[in-house]
């Protein structure tokens, strides 16, 4: 590894440093912890552009750029499945969370296991979606630890013990979302955003006028020299068959990982949300131009780098200190706040779900905030041990994370349509669904589709198929939530 | 007729984002600096909001949502 920049380094340090210090004062007001409704989702007071940008948080993170740059620096046009991909993620939002809001808002739901449970007077229902929901988090949280490890590595190899400033800036990031709760990173999310667009706009700028003279120039010289990076490949393992199936399963989990439904349950209204399916599509603009600098970077960099470096390397040989200090900053915040969504999600749903219902329900809700916010040092604590002890052991379950998430798609959405969906046929397609899944991938026999296609497929067929089994059973059952969701006609 | 104009706003989304791709997996002609493939991508961009802005309207004024 190269020398880093002490310039680059004290930029990036002192951007993060204050970061990190407006976390904290965006809870200096006691009332950002006094409830889990508070802290988790901000006591669901948030108009839509602070959604915008929390949503915008979770989902541009620092492993969009460096993932999607060194997808493109290795497997060309494969990596642009991303923007059909969030495209429908927005468009079918539009159509489903306003109504799960509602249904939220009304029974003080935190947790998309949390309406599962009324919905399906199921606790096991909802116990299952928590353990997948914590257990394809942690592997997530462990990919922006990847991220900011390898920020440092480029900016500071040399200078600093990598290992111990990620420690140290992973358990800053735990104690401001300890003490802010989700205004932590919906206020820190305003300064990343601004970074973002404009560093990101900078460099896809900028970098094509340093190494190929400007923009038509770079896409002229890939046409001639690399063409094979414009379109997606028609033979090898992924091809048009993946690149559907990943942006259809991908869009269709978007909002079951708990970082995302945290977000959306932050809205004030359903309204605020229906604006943001709107909205949220206008980010892209800068993420299918940033993929562009992973095939400047296959041009600009010498043969046989290391891809995962494709985006840092290239800012360091193109910039000066302070723009590479710029730029590192930028990329340590994109992995760093998400983070911090992210805990808060996994904590309410361990908290809530699994502690609360299973361990101990008699718990008193002053307790219960404190234990929530606690957990955000044990899922931040297991995410940093399990980087760092198996980093290896968590590719594959961070591969299969979407393919996981998205399993629990038809009990949060088709529940919220379909009166007659029974637990029972809920419960068996969700675990089918995540043994096709597991099964597909550990044999390796894809076909050339994305694995949690494969899994979703079976898990929706299971349901359609079992449910007129159990479905005499509650013709005539309903409870609150069903009432609610299925009486009211005003919608 | 609204119902209609909805029903066909929401599936022009699926066909330009998925079922267009196979169609539209080439590079020329460049447009605005951009591959066709990307520049499909881009146009997606735009007017799949788009949709989504009148879909919401139309449900607005129809007063299905409030």
């Amino acid at each position: 590894m190269m020398q880093g920049n002490l310039t680059a380094l004290l930029v990036t340090s002192f951007i993060v440093l204050t970061v990190v210090l407006i976390g904290f004062i965006a809870g200096r007001d006691k009332s950002s912890r006094s409830s889990v409704e508070e802290w988790s989702v901000g006591g669901r007071k948030f108009g839509p552009l602070l959604v915008w940008l929390l949503v915008g948080a979770d989902l541009y993170t620092a492993y969009t750029f460096l993932g999607l740059t060194s997808t493109a620096y290795t497997g060309g046009s494969l990596a642009f499945f991303a923007i059909p991909y969030t495209i429908i993620a927005f468009f079918i939002s539009y159509f489903y969370l306003p109504k799960l809001w509602k249904v939220s808002k009304e029974f003080k739901f935190t947790t998309l296991a949390d309406y599962a449970k009324g919905r399906f007077d199921s606790k096991f229902l909802s116990l299952l979606i928590a353990i997948v929901g914590v257990l394809m988090l942690i592997p997530y949280i462990d990919l922006q630890l990847a991220g900011i490890q390898d920020t440092l590595r480029v900016a500071g190899t040399g200078y600093i013990n990598i290992q111990v400033v990620v420690i140290i800036s992973f358990l800053l990031v735990a104690l401001y979302t300890f003490f802010s709760g989700i205004k932590g990173p919906t206020y820190t999310a305003i300064i990343k955003d601004i970074l973002i667009w404009v560093i990101m706009l900078f460099l896809v700028v900028s970098i094509p006028m340093i190494h190929f003279g400007g923009w038509g120039s770079m896409i002229n010289k890939i046409v001639v020299e690399s063409p094979e990076l414009l379109t997606i490949p028609t033979t090898g393992p992924k091809g048009i068959p993946w690149f559907l199936t990943a942006s259809l399963v991908s869009g269709l989990a978007l909002f079951m990982w708990a970082h995302g439904a945290t977000g959306v349950l932050t809205a004030k209204n359903a309204d605020t949300l229906r604006k943001n399916a709107i909205y949220l599509p206008l980010y892209n603009i800068v993420l299918i131009l940033v993929v562009f600098l992973g095939f400047a970077a296959f041009h600009v960099l010498p043969e046989g780098s290391d891809p995962r470096f494709a985006l840092l390397n290239l800012i360091q040989v193109s910039y000066g200190g302070v723009v590479q200090g710029l730029a590192y900053a930028t990329i340590a915040l994109a992995s760093l706040i998400p983070c911090s969504i992210m805990a808060i999600g996994a904590s309410n749903l361990f908290a809530n779900n699994i502690y609360r219902d299973f361990i101990n329900p008699k718990v008193a809700p002053a307790k219960l905030t404190l234990i929530t916010r606690s957990m955000v040092f044990v899922v931040i604590g297991l995410a940093l041990i399990f980087g760092m002890l198996f980093p290896t052991a968590l590719v594959s379950l961070q591969l299969l994370g979407v393919s996981g998430m998205v399993q629990i798609f038809p009990a949060i959405v088709f529940s919220l349509f379909w009166r007659k969906q029974t637990k029972q046929a809920t419960i068996i397609g969700l675990i089918v669904g995540l043994v096709v899944t597991f099964t597909v991938s550990g044999t390796g026999m894809t076909f050339g589709i994305y694995e949690g296609f494969w899994g979703l497929l079976a898990n929706v067929l299971v349901l359609v198929l079992l449910n007129p089994l159990f479905v005499k059973k509650i013709n005539r059952q309903s409870n609150p939530i069903m009432a609610q969701l299925f009486t009211q006609q005003d919608n | 007729m609204r119902r209609l104009i909805i029903a066909i706003l929401a599936a022009l989304p699926f066909v330009m984002m998925l079922g267009a791709i196979p169609f539209v997996n080439r590079i020329h002609p460049i447009i605005l600096g951009l591959p066709f493939f990307h520049f499909w991508l881009f146009l997606g961009m735009i007017i799949v909001p788009i949709c989504t802005y009148i879909i919401y309207r139309l449900q607005k004024s129809e007063g299905s949502i409030e």
